[in-house]
């Protein structure tokens, strides 16, 4: 169809301290973002994140972030953001850096890439828990977002094969 | 943004997650009370607990706060580290991946963009004209698609629900059903005898408690006037009232006489009219308010007297706005205030009704038809299954038990109102007349064997009377030396004939055929008799008709034939398509015809838009209607006929009386049309009628206009009361006398503040005499030799008598141009009265544009309205430094004054607002007045219009003019900058 078309990131951010990652908002990625862009690529790199670039959302907590970048020049910015080493935010220096889990043409694939992410790894995480009580939470996690995909009949047929696979 | 836009993208991006994050203390506590059930946790503060250390503060896009994307960063950034928890959990951390994959799933399944259910069809499952056809849909989503489409139909249209239509249509159109449903119809809005042949064709219109046609659906503004300055147009006008009035002739007079004055032309008593030849037309004021409180033009024609008996009938013909008032006023004068109620009547068959054919004496008495049928109708409307629904004759929104007789004791006058009891059609043309005898036969006689039996009917019974049969044959033959009259304005005005007449149904021919005036050559007594006919009327016994006597009217309606059985007749006729031998002997029916004047003013044209007036009783009004139809007229609506007075150059009724209630009530319902139109155009592509200097488009200020001359002529009659004091003594104190006696009538005249429209015969003939040399084109020389000629004096005490009144003229353009409702009369100056002898395709000077001070006070206002919370007091204050106006005549002091106030009322853009400064002195050509109706006329060939004018104004004009340019005044249209050249005209 004819629109403009971008890409869209979806990145983790790996902190050491994870209680700092909630000190996160989107505006501070965006500036370390463009900030590590117009180091390495210059005052064009600079120019290409002026438009079509945003942070479509971030999750301070599980420290997700979507970031949209013109589908033109997304192999460029993508390109400097392994040199983002910390983020400045509400007066501190957070040290980090972005893992790019998915790269999707819309935000849906990221979506629904990031549901399916999720899903695994709280999975993970079951066998790893240290005591009963936080086995008990996971577990109350994992049931909690299978709940509301039951209620969510549409979703099935579409999650549904890749679920099961993974609870076995 | 627009609401409108933000409230789209709030649909949109309701299912998409926002980001989630810590946005500032306060809110992040109310943050886990918008959770909305996604996620499990619900839990205080961020503070409570280690467990509880984030409860989840998705989806803060909630009611609370609606901007989801927290921007502005902080600077106290230490104020968020101490709410934050200190550490995480295993569990905290899973609870918030669990609660991010539910708002993401959230945001997958839910398609954004449209809002339709089909949004949740996947694409390949959509189809064509799922919103159309909800059955198309998947059976879940059709509940919710229903009621979308439910929803959405409310919204488009605010309409009401159709009612059902629980009768099938061929049910509906049965005759009785479709008869009661006219008569369920017809009850608000009286319908006339040919509404249903009007509906078909005309635009109608619900005017003053009428259904009236206002013109052809077709083309036929042209043929209309061709039709009636060479052939004949017809028109119905069963719509105006008739009252009738009965009693001794010098008491009805007396208490006539208190409605008029002889000073404004023949009154009821004029010995024509009074003996019944001439049908009159006269203004009604109130009782003995003579100059003041007008209430129309009235019609009137009496019935010849009977010999022996000073007992007189009267008709007055009156519009229905007239009527209103009239009969009251009527009533007072006449003391008639005992309503004689209508007699409750059982229902009988119309044949039962004994015919009484002598003339009665009370017509009260009788039982009236109307009763009859209003009663039969009201049975219907009971049980439908009764016999079939009676059609309404006459007035159908009257309840039965309003009275229409009232008599009064003292003086033994009765009123009686005869509202659509008369059928009325007017047939204007000059070949009018040849339509009538075409159309009509004088009644046959019945032979001898009818006129033995004793009939029901009233024709045998009259043709017993060997008197009456006499009158008859002579009415009848006036009637046949009629056809060879050349044209109809060559009757003398107003006559009267009274006729008997066959059905015309009888005579319809097959086809339409245009009337046209037989050629033949008369013999000599024909001639002769013409002649007659021509310079003496229609002798006096021949203007007695039938029609009016009450009896025979209901007679003559009751027992008419219905269409149906005369068909039946017809198909039973040896030689199919030719005549009913012996006409039935329901199929007379008395009438009169009343010739209408033409053009009497003025000299070219004369009696132009002449005819003839046919009444008839009611109930005939089909039968008489299409036959004339057939004979090649054309027929027209209420436009027409204000063409056709137009063009005749006589004042029609509520558009040019401006002092009659009738003519006020207009003038308001005009300007709530006009400027109602005028707002529903944007402001950009209305007409700015500041910048125009136009200051009433919409209406007129007629009492203003009058004030202001009042107040300028009395300015200078002062000045001139000065020079002549230095000048001539002899001369000063008549004008001081004048002084005198014109204060003491301004000090009379202040607390009623009413402007008069000037109708005294005298003062008319006096103003047209100065307002020459002025027939409408100029060619011919002023022939007006007793007019006084217009010097200092004759102005002054004419001025003085005539301070507050208005007279109407009609301007004629001297170059092109169409002058415009509503269009100015203005005062040229002398250079503009140069220009027009210098050039003579000069076309006339131009106003300077003026400037819209209201401009400004607009923009604030609407900035304030935008503000909304700006202090009332600072517009206020500004208000009052307005841009002083160019003029020097704009009273800025008077606009300061009103600034506070018009700050809380609208201003229109494009409009004064309501306290209008000086009207006579806003342009830079003193104003006159305004127009009434203009139009291109088409019979002058240029543009005409039809207005009032100041008196005072107008003296004061034609006294500062030249000889050679007197009676030149300018004509400028709301919408346009450019003065015209214009002739005035005066004529008595």
């Amino acid at each position: 169809m004819v629109r403009v078309k971008s890409r869209y990131l979806l990145c983790e951010l790996v902190v050491s301290d994870r209680s700092r990652l909630l000190l996160l908002d989107d505006r501070a990625i965006a500036l370390a973002v463009k900030a590590a862009v117009a180091r390495t690529h210059g005052d064009y790199g600079a120019a290409l994140c002026s438009v079509g670039f945003s942070v479509k959302y971030l999750n301070a907590h599980t420290g997700i972030v979507f970031l949209r970048l013109p589908k033109r020049c997304y192999r460029l910015l993508w390109s400097a953001l392994p040199f983002i080493t910390s983020v400045e935010t509400r007066g501190q220096r957070i040290p980090c850096f972005l893992n790019c889990l998915h790269v999707g043409g819309t935000i849906r694939t990221c979506q629904k890439f990031l549901i399916r992410y999720n899903a695994q790894q709280l999975h993970r995480m079951l066998p790893k828990c240290k005591n009963e009580e936080e086995k008990q939470q996971v577990r109350q996690a994992i049931l909690s977002c299978s709940l509301t995909r039951g209620n969510n009949e549409a979703l099935e047929d579409e999650l549904g094969g890749e679920e099961e696979d993974e609870e076995e | 943004m627009s609401t409108a836009k933000v409230k789209m993208r709030e649909k949109k991006m309701r299912n998409q997650p926002a980001s989630v994050q810590y946005p500032s203390p306060p809110l992040a506590g109310e943050g886990s009370s918008q959770n909305g059930g996604d996620a499990p946790v619900s839990g205080g503060g961020p503070g409570d607990g280690p467990s509880d250390i984030h409860p989840s503060t998705e989806r803060p896009k909630s009611s609370h706060h609606r901007s989801g994307w927290v921007r502005g960063h902080q600077k106290d950034g230490g104020s968020y580290a101490k709410e934050m928890p200190k550490y995480i959990s295993a569990g905290g951390f899973a609870r918030a991946r669990a609660a991010e994959v539910s708002a993401m799933l959230k945001a997958v399944t839910k398609t954004t963009g449209s809002c339709h259910v089909f949004g949740a069809l996947p694409k390949h499952m959509r189809r064509r004209a799922m919103s159309h056809n909800t059955k198309r849909l998947p059976c879940r989503l059709r509940d919710v698609a229903n009621r979308m489409r439910e929803k959405s139909l409310q919204a488009g249209s605010k309409k009401k629900k159709e009612q059902a239509k629980n009768k099938s249509r061929k049910a509906r159109r049965r005759h009785g059903n479709l008869l009661l449903e006219f008569n369920r119809r017809q009850r608000k809005n009286i319908w006339l005898e040919t509404h249903i042949w009007h509906a078909k064709r005309f635009h109608m219109v619900k005017k003053w408690g009428y259904c009236l046609g206002d013109r052809p659906t077709y083309k036929c503004y042209r043929p209309c006037y061709r039709a009636m300055s060479t052939h004949c147009l017809l028109q119905d006008l069963s719509y105006y009232c008739c009252i009738e009035l009965q009693g001794e002739e010098d008491k009805l007079l007396a208490a006539l006489s208190q409605l008029t004055s002889k000073k404004a032309g023949p009154t009821f008593a004029a010995a024509l009219c009074i003996s019944g030849r001439r049908q009159g037309s006269v203004v009604v004021y109130r009782a003995g308010c003579y100059p003041l409180q007008p209430l129309g033009p009235v019609t009137f024609l009496w019935r010849p007297r009977t010999p022996g008996t000073t007992h007189r009938q009267l008709w007055i013909w009156a519009h229905p706005t007239i009527k209103q008032d009239l009969l009251p006023e009527l009533q007072s004068v006449c003391q008639c205030h005992e309503a004689v109620l209508p007699p409750v009547v059982p229902v009988v068959t119309p044949a039962e009704v004994a015919p009484t054919p002598e003339p009665e004496l009370k017509p009260e008495k009788t039982p009236e038809a109307t009763q009859t049928t209003r009663t039969k109708r009201k049975r219907n409307c009971k049980d439908a299954s009764g016999p079939p629904a009676k059609k309404i004759l006459g007035d159908g929104s009257r309840s039965p038990t309003t009275p229409v007789t009232w008599r009064s004791s003292s003086t033994g006058i009765v009123i009686n109102d005869l509202t659509m009891e008369i059928v009325r059609y007017r047939l204007i043309g000059p070949q009018s007349h040849s339509v009538l005898a075409e159309t009509l036969e004088a009644a046959t006689g019945c032979d001898e064997m009818n006129k033995s039996q004793p009939s029901s009917l009233w024709w045998p019974e009259h043709c017993k009377d060997e008197s009456k049969m006499k009158l008859h044959q002579q009415q009848a033959d006036i009637f046949h030396i009629l056809k060879d009259i050349y044209s109809t304005g060559e009757l003398p005005s107003g006559t009267v004939l009274g006729l008997a007449v066959d059905d015309p149904r009888l005579t319809l021919p097959t086809k339409k055929v245009k009337a046209l005036p037989c050629v033949k050559q008369a013999q000599e007594g024909d001639e002769e008799k013409r002649r007659e006919l021509m310079l003496r009327g229609v002798p006096e016994h021949c203007c007695q008709s039938l029609l009016w006597e009450q009896s025979v009217r209901d007679n003559v309606t009751d027992n008419k034939i219905s269409e149906q059985e005369l068909n039946r007749m017809r198909s039973q006729v040896l030689v199919p398509g030719s005549r009913l031998s012996p006409t039935p002997l329901q199929g007379r029916v008395p009438i009169l015809l009343v010739h209408q004047p033409g053009k009497q003013v003025g000299h070219e044209m004369s009696s132009w838009g002449a005819g003839w007036d046919l009444l008839l009783p009611k109930g005939w009004g089909m039968a008489f209607w299409v036959p004339l139809v057939y004979r090649g007229v054309r027929i027209s609506g209420l436009n027409m006929s204000l063409k056709h007075s137009q063009n005749k150059g006589t004042p029609h009724f509520p558009h040019d009386y401006p002092d009659c209630p009738a003519g006020i009530r207009l003038q308001e319902e005009q300007e709530a049309e006009l400027l109602d139109k005028f707002k529903r155009r944007p402001p950009a592509k209305r007409t700015n009628y500041i910048k125009h200097g136009c200051l009433a488009p919409f209406r007129c200020p007629w009492q203003q206009l009058a004030e202001e001359w009042e107040l300028i002529t009395r300015e200078g009659g002062e000045e001139r009361k000065r020079d002549s004091q230095t000048q001539t003594t002899a001369d000063s104190d008549t004008v001081m006398e004048e002084e005198m006696t014109s204060h003491a009538e301004i000090a009379a005249a202040k607390p009623q503040s009413r402007f008069t429209v000037l109708r005294n015969r005298k003062s008319l003939r006096l103003l047209s005499g100065w307002c020459r040399p002025t027939t409408s084109k100029g060619q011919r020389p002023c022939r007006a030799a007793g007019v006084a000629p217009l010097d200092s004096s004759a102005m002054m005490s004419f001025v003085t008598e005539q301070e507050m009144s208005l007279v109407w003229v009609r301007l004629s353009l001297l170059s092109k141009g169409k002058p415009e409702l509503h269009a100015m009369v203005c005062v040229p100056t002398t250079e503009d009265l140069k220009l027009l002898s210098n050039k003579s395709d000069n076309s006339g000077p131009q106003e300077p544009p003026h400037r819209n001070h209201f401009k400004s006070r607009m923009k604030r206002r609407k900035k304030g309205s935008k503000k909304a919370a700006t202090s009332s007091a600072k517009t206020e204050g500004e208000g009052s430094d307005l841009p002083s106006a160019s003029e020097p005549n704009l009273t800025t002091s008077a606009e300061d004054a009103k600034s506070s106030s018009e700050s809380s009322t609208d201003l229109i853009f494009g409009l004064w607002p309501d306290p209008l400064p000086s009207i006579t002195s806003h342009c830079s050509r003193v104003t006159l007045g305004w127009v009434t109706q203009a139009d291109f006329s088409l019979s002058a060939g240029c543009g005409e219009a039809l207005g009032f004018v100041s008196v005072a104004g107008l003296v004061n004009t034609l006294f500062n003019q030249p000889k050679e340019h007197r009676g030149i005044l300018l004509l400028r249209n709301p919408t346009s900058l450019h003065y015209r050249f214009a002739k005035i005209n005066i004529e008595v």
